[in-house]
């Protein structure tokens, strides 16, 4: 009994060190691995960087209106951000390899789906960037247009084109990266399709008179108005 | 000379009509309720002023469909009772002809120019076809100095009254002279006069026909002449009444394309009119008539609570075009609609700001000029208002304190405009 209990022991203790020796060259792989991942990502982190620095990234951001929401929403500024972006994703892509090294069954498969998924990824935040700088445009352009043509409440007009720019966007990147791939698609339709009705009824209840004034505007039946009238040059 | 811009028609009436001392040159597109009158006026003024002089009357018309070249071709000064006396002793020759290339004023100008340099004219003087208060004493007026020799382009100096084209006397007037360094008081000069050797010289420059001349090739033919030493000068006419006939753009349309002239000119003549100083005389020739209250005034109490309005709206976009205290200024001088104030030094660093932001590309070009609109109504409301009883004099010496107020902007701009 005593032998038997001795020899299971025994074979517990050479499976566990057999155990060890196989698996502590693969934490050593891995965490070396990691850490060459950390100093690569690291390093590339500051190359991208300095070349968003040099070839003035965070001026151009300004100009389309990229560093204004990045504020808005308390994010870093535009090369940090991006820089940030680089690492994490870098150092991601060399921390599951090391896991993968490990042969964890519950872990196999994530690399590869990780390479599946940072291709996405970088289209989603493509489309997010593409959403903001035309979310701008379109708001710029019809505050504009909107002040000039003495259309009523025009902030709000243009606050309303860019919001829906800007959700827009926002579903298409969600679609993108596949994260609630239903929910997003059903609550954007839902939402957009109520927000139009609800604008449709508003301004055909309670803006029949504010429509009549714009038409009025834009088509008068006696041209021109006194602004038109007056000559300029 | 690009010979394609001559027909072969045209041509052969052109060999045939040979040497002219004046060429006049109405560019026209539908104005057939005014060119007539246009048309009699000027050989009006060549019988009376210079009778011994071989004239052509030469009609560019870029697509009419009222008819307006038949009108020209069929005008005559004997049924006007007015200028029986004084008939020519030369044949005026008169020649209308369509313009098939680009529409627009510049393509019809280029066309003028081109018939200038081939029949050698000495002085050429192009008008406006639908001005109405066009008289036979503004062609003397405007060819004279040319073929005086004192000038090589000579620009109309109209009297104005205080609400009659603040486009120009607000904005385009002081923004000129200040970058140039002229006193030129109509750069956006709708007539004027010019010698040959000045029509040759911009046939043969290379930015003509390009996208900044069709909507702005009269302010483009005045700095040219300012950048590239031609001497210039002005001629004391009438108000300047404009025909009904006209279908004008709205005003944004009419402001932005202005702008876009300005700034397009600005950034074509920088060699030059960076290294400017203080501006000269432009030498006046003739005596300024009294002004005359032109068309209606403007809704002023409106303009003024409108400009607090727009400029409440777009506060975040001026704020990415005006510097700090600009922008503070501008929204003091809204934040009052009774009591509107925009002085001057505060609108010259606003336009300058503008211009660097156009410059700049900092957005759309054509976000940048609109942006200004709401801003040029508030300083012209504010203008109107402070001087609604002013004399004329006064008035004058108001419009000549805000030329002052753009020089003392335009180093700092300078400066700036070269750092970009």
């Amino acid at each position: 009994m005593t032998q038997m209990v001795a020899e299971a022991v025994r074979q517990a203790g050479v499976n566990f060190m057999d155990s060890v020796a196989t698996l502590l060259p693969r934490i050593l792989i891995t965490a070396a691995i990691v850490a060459v991942g950390w100093v690569i990502a690291w390093a590339l982190k500051w190359a991208v960087r300095w070349i968003l620095i040099w070839s003035r990234f965070n001026h151009g951001c300004e100009r389309i209106g990229v560093s204004a929401v990045l504020k808005t929403a308390d994010l870093p500024a535009p090369d940090i951000l991006v820089s940030l972006i680089v690492f994490w994703l870098v150092w991601v892509g060399f921390l599951l390899s090391g896991v993968d090294v490990l042969g964890f069954t519950a872990l196999e498969g994530m690399v590869r789906n990780f390479a599946v998924f940072v291709p996405r990824l970088l289209v989603a935040i493509v489309i997010l960037v593409l959403g903001v700088v035309c979310a701008n445009f379109a708001w710029r352009a019809t505050l504009i247009a909107a002040v000039n043509a003495r259309v009523p409440s025009p902030r709000v007009v243009s606050g309303a084109v860019r919001a829906l720019v800007l959700i827009l966007a926002g579903a298409m990147a969600l679609d993108q990266i596949a994260l609630a791939r239903t929910i997003v698609l059903t609550a954007f339709a839902i939402a957009f399709g109520a927000v139009m009705l609800g604008l449709a009824i508003a301004f055909g209840v309670g803006g029949g008179g504010i429509a009549r004034r714009i038409l009025d505007h834009w088509f008068p039946e006696h041209p021109p108005s006194e602004r038109e009238e007056f000559r300029h040059l | 000379m690009d010979e394609s811009l001559l027909s072969d028609d045209l041509l052969r009436q052109l060999v045939a009509t040979g040497h002219v001392d004046i060429l006049v040159g109405v560019p026209t597109l539908n104005n057939a309720s005014t060119v007539v009158d246009v048309v009699r006026a000027a050989q009006a003024g060549i019988g009376k002023y210079f009778p011994r002089a071989r004239a052509l009357i030469f009609n560019a018309d870029t697509g009419s469909d009222d008819g307006t070249p038949t009108l020209v071709r069929d005008a005559t000064t004997d049924d006007t009772g007015t200028v029986s006396a004084s008939k020519p002793l030369r044949t005026t020759h008169r020649i209308t002809t369509p313009y098939h290339g680009l529409p627009g004023k510049s393509s019809a100008m280029r066309m003028i120019f081109a018939v200038a340099d081939l029949l050698s004219a000495d002085a050429v003087v192009a008008l406006d076809p639908n001005v109405t208060s066009v008289t036979p004493d503004w062609i003397p007026a405007l060819v004279s100095p040319v073929l005086d020799g004192r000038a090589d382009l000579v620009a109309p100096r109209y009297p104005r009254a205080v609400a009659d084209a603040p486009l120009v006397t607000q904005l385009v007037r002081p923004l000129v002279r200040a970058a140039y360094g002229w006193t030129l008081y109509e750069p956006l000069m709708g007539e004027f006069g010019c010698s040959r050797q000045f029509a040759t010289h911009c046939l043969d420059v290379s930015t003509w026909g390009t996208a900044m001349t069709p909507d702005g090739v009269d302010l483009w033919l005045a700095t040219e002449a300012l950048a590239k030493g031609f001497r210039p000068a002005q001629a004391a006419v009438g108000p300047r009444l404009v025909g009904p006939s006209r279908k004008r753009p709205a005003l944004p349309d009419v402001f932005q394309q202005v702008l876009d002239a300005v700034c397009a000119c600005l950034e074509l003549h920088d060699g030059y009119w960076l290294m400017r100083g203080q501006a000269d005389a432009v030498p006046c020739f003739g005596t300024m008539g009294g002004a005359v209250d032109i068309g209606p005034r403007p809704d002023v109490a409106g303009m003024a609570v409108a400009f607090a309005r727009d400029v409440a709206a777009l506060h975040p976009v001026l704020a990415t075009i005006l510097s700090g205290p600009t922008l503070a200024g501008v929204t003091l001088a809204s934040a009052a609609p009774s009591r509107l104030r925009y002085d001057d030094d505060l609108w010259a660093a606003t336009v300058f700001e503008f211009v660097l932001a156009y410059h700049r590309a900092v957005m759309t070009r054509e976000h940048v000029t609109r942006t200004l609109l709401p801003l040029y109504l508030g300083r012209t409301a504010a203008f109107l208002l402070e001087h609604a009883s002013s004399g004329p004099a006064t008035v004058d010496a108001a419009l000549e304190s805000l030329c002052l107020a753009f020089e003392r902007a335009k180093p700092s701009a300078a400066a700036r405009w070269k750092k970009v």
